[in-house]
């Protein structure tokens, strides 16, 4: 297949070929999906029985394409005496406007054929190309084509149709068209999802021909959330264009949960995690805190009724966890996977308690904190009473469903993440030290919230206790005395897993770092092991499992450095901080804006661009948040009381930076920053960023001379 | 057939006690089919304590589906929202209400075939 095309609304979405076309086989990621569930495998254009050519492709919205195409699949262009333009919107299946051109001086009679299919297939079973187990059915009636699965009681269903009249058979749609000379010819057709996930037969579409706009099944229009998001100017172009981007895609990337229609949370990308995470949801909600807190809201809300209640193995779940991943499929739901939801996270529960407080923080909406005091306690209760599962007072991990839950439980999920500097892996359970840290401000926080907002001074008193003594412990225990950085993990045994990694950036992030520990942390994270000039690498360079493109093991990901730079800061390492959100932009600007998942951490030097770690999901929500929180810690934000105090450290090559109209307890506020420009060489502003050296290095360099 | 045993609700009712289910109020009602014939129950949560009964306010939602479904979701052998998914339970309404309720239900059975549900039950 060719390039894809991808445009989506809420889960619902459509991947297609550059002609509009989807020619989906089991394991392809091609199709209309929705819930999770693929409701369109096959829609092939073709006119006089012959395929489609596409000249171009206009990505209109995010919810909107445009195909343009002539016929015959050739290479070389023939004038063409015919053009198609395709016009596809998404919402509620999508819609397609199809326009025929005769640009003959004659008349010609066409026969112009959609070939249409389904199988239906689970998200999961496209990934794993497993086989079904119902039954399909096709019927005809009243012109419109239903295409149908049934297994025992789960029914699904897409129903086709046209505006103009055709022929329907069990294949598809043909219309006997007659366009005179220089006229043109054209239908809507409808591809509704008939029978969903709710069970209710809907089929209507959200889309009609000639309203004056599309609009995505969205309460709040793109324009609208643009105009809410605070504005930003800045004298270095690149970041304009990819806050743009950032916006935009947060936009796309928005879903809404069924328990709160009308409420939107970041999904975690597109097109594998179209769903509710709990570790993606609240991380981006993190990030875009300061430009839009009502996905902040929403994910409070959503993963606070979803909360673990019971005990249960099969979808790892506890009282008070906070769940990991909701699925709609067919899997699911005749509970052959997990997901509905799964819990086997262990990182979601002690952020969603940091995610509040930093929520009230900005906000001040203290209403949302009491109705959610309940989830929290019950959250911070699951630290100490199911967590410690090495019984040494840490969060560890450790699956109790062996045969579909998750064996790495953290954000490093793949099976070489964690390991010995030698490259030996751990046995479980594992308590990895980005944990830790998470734990440590839950606690700190939380206390922050029983004083303030819950009134329980006594509560107060123990989780800041429990906190200081986490703190003295970790440090103790994790710390490699040898290299000065913490351990990666700790074993059951009480063994340190010594490799060196960027989780020590997390825990800067944490605040749980003794102050006199910060300044080697920082050293490690700057140096050449670890920064290769674009970011930090998710493991340092010399370690026995590095490898430049493993996953998990060397490349670099712009949401982990996000997070980096906001706990560098938090320590006071400002040009440090700005140095990383330097590389990452400039990395930004290879990529049209949309930073990937991962690329490689090879040295900047040695590739000149960023390599891109092949992966099928973009965008993808943290990542698209990384810019967001990356201004953040450039402009130095900070809520204090009611106040927004701005303490910019920018990167050497940006003068001016203006992110005006920030939202928050405050009201709206403007924030500037002013960087160090060199200012007899303006010329190198649009340069990148990174590559210009930290001035205070070379200075020093020079003057010793 | 046999109705709903009344004690799997009784029972629910009284888990709410000892942890409401958040701070939700409003009234789910449960048709449940018994070979044909309807047999409705009204949940009333207040403040996420629950109380059964046969009639009760007008329902913020509704909740459909036979008896050896109802059975097997409040006895912990089937889970709710996978039931919903697959079509053997409706719901229409306050979609949140039916969430907030299935934080009540028992969880899939443990490697011992029971239930591992218990809110008193600890790792240690």
């Amino acid at each position: 297949m060719s390039a894809a095309v991808k445009i989506l609304d809420g889960n619902t979405f459509v991947v297609s070929d550059e002609s509009g076309d989807i020619e989906a086989s089991l394991t392809d990621p091609t199709g209309l999906f929705s819930f999770d569930t693929r409701f369109l495998s096959r829609w092939i254009l073709t006119i006089d029985g012959q395929r489609l050519n596409p000249l171009s492709v206009d990505d209109l919205q995010y919810f909107e394409t445009r195909f343009f195409l002539v016929p015959g699949t050739g290479t070389v262009y023939i004038d063409a005496k015919l053009s198609v333009i395709r016009q596809r919107a998404v919402g509620g299946g999508f819609h397609e406007e199809l326009t025929v051109l005769n640009h003959d001086d004659e008349a010609v009679d066409l026969e112009i054929r959609i070939e249409a299919a389904c199988d239906f297939a689970d998200l999961f079973e496209v990934k794993d190309a497993l086989k079904k187990q119902g039954e399909y059915y096709t019927t005809v009636d009243d012109g419109r084509l239903v295409l149908g699965y049934r297994r025992e009681t789960y029914v699904r269903e897409t129903w086709i149709s046209a505006t103009e009249a055709c022929s329907v058979d069990e294949a598809g749609l043909t219309f006997e068209a007659h366009v005179e000379p220089h006229e043109q010819w054209s239908t809507d057709l409808h591809v509704a999802i008939g029978r969903d996930v709710k069970g209710v037969t809907s089929g209507s579409l959200k889309y009609e021909r000639h309203a004056k706009k599309a609009r995505p099944n969205m309460e709040l229009s793109l324009e609208t959330w643009l105009d809410e998001a605070p504005s930003l100017d800045c004298d270095w172009d690149p970041l304009k264009r990819t806050y743009h981007r950032s916006l935009v895609d947060l936009a796309a990337l928005r879903f809404s949960p069924l328990s709160l229609p009308g409420h939107y949370l970041p999904a975690a990308g597109l097109p594998w995690f179209m769903t509710m995470f709990g570790r993606d949801s609240i991380l981006t909600s993190l990030q875009a805190l300061p430009f839009a807190s009502e996905l902040a809201r929403t994910t409070l809300m959503a993963l606070g009724v979803w909360q673990g209640s019971r005990r249960d193995d099969f979808r790892d779940e506890d009282p008070g966890r906070i769940l990991h991943e909701m699925r709609f499929g067919e899997m699911t739901a005749f509970e052959e996977r997990p997901h509905s939801p799964y819990y086997g996270s262990v990182d979601a529960t002690p952020l969603y308690v940091v995610l509040l407080d930093e929520y009230e923080r900005w906000t001040g909406d203290t209403k949302l904190v009491r109705a959610l005091e309940q989830q929290a306690r019950a959250a911070l209760a699951w630290i100490d009473d199911y967590a410690d599962l090495q019984g040494n007072g840490y969060i560890a991990y450790q699956r109790r469903n062996e045969e579909s839950g998750l064996e790495n439980q953290c954000w490093k999920d793949s099976w070489d993440s964690i390991s010995y500097r030698d490259g030996r892996l751990p046995g479980f359970p594992r308590a990895t030290c980005e944990l830790q840290g998470y734990a440590y401000d839950a606690k700190v926080r939380g206390a922050r919230l029983a004083r303030v907002v819950w009134k329980d001074p006594a509560y107060a008193d123990r989780l800041e206790k429990e906190a200081a003594d986490l703190k003295r412990r970790f440090n103790r225990d994790f710390w490699v005395k040898e290299g000065e950085y913490y351990a990666i993990a700790l074993e059951a045994d009480g063994s340190k897993v010594d490799a060196l990694a960027s989780n020590n950036g997390h825990l800067l992030w944490s605040g749980i770092v003794d102050k006199s520990k910060a300044t080697a942390v920082a050293r490690h994270l700057m140096s050449p092991a670890m920064y290769s000039g674009w970011g930090v690498r998710t493991l340092a360079e010399g370690q026995g499992r590095y490898n430049p493109i493993g996953y998990h093991v060397g490349t670099i990901w712009p949401f982990d450095n996000s997070f980096i730079a906001w706990g560098l800061r938090r320590y006071g390492f400002k040009e440090e901080a700005a140095r990383i959100a330097a590389g990452i932009l400039d990395a930004a600007e290879f990529f049209d804006g949309r930073l990937p998942e991962a690329f490689g951490g090879y040295e900047r030097e040695l590739t000149k661009y960023p390599v891109q770690y092949p992966t099928s999901c973009s965008p993808q929500a943290w990542s698209t948040g990384a810019p967001l929180l990356f201004l953040r810690t450039m402009l130095g934000l900070e809520p204090i009381g009611d106040h927004l105090v701005v303490d910019p450290a920018l990167p050497q090559g940006i003068g001016r930076l203006e992110l005006l109209d920030i939202p928050g307890r405050w009201g709206r506020r403007d924030a500037f920053g002013r960087g160090r420009l060199d200012l007899e060489k303006p010329a190198r502003r649009g340069a990148q960023l990174g590559v210009i050296k930290p001035e205070k290095k070379q200075r020093k360099g020079k003057a010793a001379e | 057939m046999e109705e709903l045993d009344q004690s799997l609700l009784d029972a629910l009712a009284a888990r709410s006690l000892e942890r409401p289910a958040a701070a939700f109020n409003g009234v789910v009602r449960f048709d449940v089919d018994v070979g044909g014939r309807t047999d409705s129950w009204c949940l009333t949560i207040v403040k996420g304590v629950v109380t059964v009964s046969r009639k009760g306010g007008e329902p913020d939602c509704v909740v459909t589906g036979d008896v050896a479904t109802f059975d097997a979701v409040l006895s912990g052998k089937a889970n709710a929202m996978a039931a919903l998914l697959r079509g053997a339970l409706a719901a229409q309404g306050k979609f949140i209400l039916m969430t907030a309720l299935q934080r009540l239900f028992l969880g899939s059975p443990g490697a011992d075939g029971l239930p591992t549900a218990g809110y008193a039950e600890r790792q240690s």
